[in-house]
């Protein structure tokens, strides 16, 4: 893989160039809250963005520790609560995306955002749902961010934390589920995109090729008409506003 | 009446058993005083709810107050998890956890006097095997369109403690920036305790500005730095290194934590 980017900075670039300008995103602690700011400040500055500690259209200039940091709420639309943001805006329908991370995820997109068990049999715990449960269940699409580590990806989650696109084999509607479930999972090798016929291996990163990345994932990826497409690689620019200002201590990006 | 009284005599409004809520979120806001009076009061066998957990909650269920939790996950943001929180919940503390928006629905339908509120979070979640077995929540058909949807169960917590910005005489409480569940975790309560960085007298907060309304409210503590080290925005920012020490502590537990726990919130408390 070039060295020119940091894993980080290639997950960061490619789920930002997913998002919409017209994208009404609830976004989650780390890589999701830095992809969703890139995309701010660069290819789609129409897009609002949420948070569910209760901020509409913050943008930060700082960076923050996570959404309790005030840094992260700077110069908002406005302030409200859970009820305004988790209530009306993506429970009423209105949230077009929502971009979480997980500690794994399966075939059709489900997380596991609560637990695991060590190879010893002992139970590490995390940070459990937050509003990650409600994102996964009420927003339009989901993308989900996460390093390419085969760890991640099972057969089952350990634990169903947050919903997928199906439930059981069947589409989560039936259930009473109202928003579409993971459609995209970005991650620092590919692109892949979750359909009701399985995961599809949509894009690989640049330094990837298409063997790469099913060789470095344990569960069956498709492959799309023509071949997946390839990343388009960090600009110079995009490179330097994640370096210096979003994320200039490198937490989340190194 | 005057409502305003010294923190430890606020704080006997909760007694052992009490079910107590929090109000604060991750690393801001925290009534990390108010916590910490509980903690020297040697309050035991705490139900505790806060929608989303932080600071305040890990310090007392790491102190051995609590005795059974209900929330929706929670952390320190990038200082670490709640140590003590994830240490008693695999040592079998009993726990509900929940979403962030299913909880606050369930303390919504509890400051509403509803039985129940239906809601699309939480369906098809593993949260919920261990949910609806002790009555948090159920799936039940809607009785207009015969679809599937869940209910969450009312809650009505004993006490509330709402660490404000500004709080008149009567306990109308002004709280800056974001609300997250703030207002309905009062409203839901029996009992409404407001810590606050300021006291004023009577008519002294900008009506608009209230977010807690004195009429629930039945003590007032002046506790200037109250949330420290947590941020309470309008006031002051989080504080890095006790913030870090802080986690260091939860994360060794027993003695360490104890010895912190003395040493940083109970040995300052006294000259309050």
């Amino acid at each position: 893989m070039s060295a020119d980017w940091t894993p980080g900075e290639m997950m960061a670039v490619a789920a930002a160039s997913l998002l919409r300008e017209e994208d009404i995103a609830l976004v989650g602690l780390g890589l999701p809250q830095i992809a969703a700011l890139l995309a701010q400040r660069t290819t789609t500055p129409g897009i609002q963005l949420l948070l569910e500690i209760g901020v509409f259209m913050p943008h930060p200039v700082e960076p923050a520790v996570g959404i309790a940091d005030p840094r992260m709420w700077r110069d908002p639309w406005s302030f409200g609560g859970v009820l305004d943001v988790l209530g009306a805006m993506l429970h009423g329908g209105r949230v077009t995306l929502g971009m979480l991370g997980t500690l794994q995820i399966d075939p059709s997109g489900s997380l596991n955002t609560t637990m695991v068990s060590a190879q010893d049999g002992s139970v590490r715990r995390f940070n459990g749902s937050g509003g990650g449960n409600d994102i996964a269940s009420l927003a339009g699409r989901v993308f989900v961010v996460m390093r390419h580590d085969s760890r991640k990806f099972r057969p089952a989650v350990e634990f169903l934390t947050s919903p997928g696109r199906m439930l059981n084999g069947r589409p989560r509607a039936e259930y009473g589920l109202s928003g579409g479930g993971t459609t995209a999972i970005i991650t620092d090798r590919a692109i892949l995109t979750i359909t009701d016929a399985g995961a599809v291996l949509a894009s690989v990163h640049p330094g990837q090729t298409p063997e790469s990345v099913i060789g470095s994932t344990p569960m069956p990826l498709i492959m799309p008409d023509g071949g997946p497409d390839e990343t388009a690689a960090p600009t110079a620019t995009q490179q330097r506003l994640l370096r210096t200002e979003l994320d200039p201590k490198g937490w989340y990006l190194s | 009446m005057s409502k305003v009284s010294s923190l430890a005599e606020a704080m006997s409004a909760v007694k052992d058993g009490t079910h107590l809520a929090l109000t604060g979120f991750s690393i801001t806001r925290s009534a990390v005083a108010a916590a910490a009076e509980i903690v020297r009061a040697g309050r035991r066998g705490l139900t505790l709810t806060q929608v989303t957990g932080s600071l305040d909650t890990d310090l007392l269920v790491g102190s051995g107050c609590v005795d059974r939790l209900i929330y929706s996950g929670g952390s320190l943001d990038r200082f670490g998890s709640l140590y003590s929180v994830n240490r008693a919940i695999s040592a079998g503390m009993p726990t509900e956890e929940y979403s962030t928006l299913s909880l606050t629905l369930r303390v919504l339908a509890g400051s509403l006097g509803l039985p129940f509120l239906p809601t699309r979070a939480l369906i098809g979640s593993q949260l919920l095997d261990h949910l609806v077995p002790v009555g948090g929540a159920k799936m039940i058909i809607d009785p207009f369109t015969g679809t599937p949807v869940l209910a969450v169960s009312a809650i009505r917590p004993d006490v509330a403690i709402v660490h404000a910005n500004v709080c008149d005489e009567d306990g109308n409480a002004s709280v800056s920036g974001p609300l997250w569940s703030i207002k309905e975790t009062a409203l839901a309560s029996a009992t409404v305790i407001v810590t606050a960085e300021r006291v004023v007298p009577r008519h002294g907060v900008d009506p608009s500005m209230v977010i807690i309304p004195g009429t629930v409210v039945s003590a007032v503590a002046e506790v200037p730095g109250g949330g420290h080290p947590t941020a309470v925005y309008g006031a002051y920012d989080y504080d890095a290194d006790e913030l870090t020490a802080y986690a260091a502590a939860s994360k060794a537990g027993g003695d360490t934590f104890g010895r912190f726990v003395a040493d940083r919130f109970l040995a300052g408390m006294v000259t309050r």
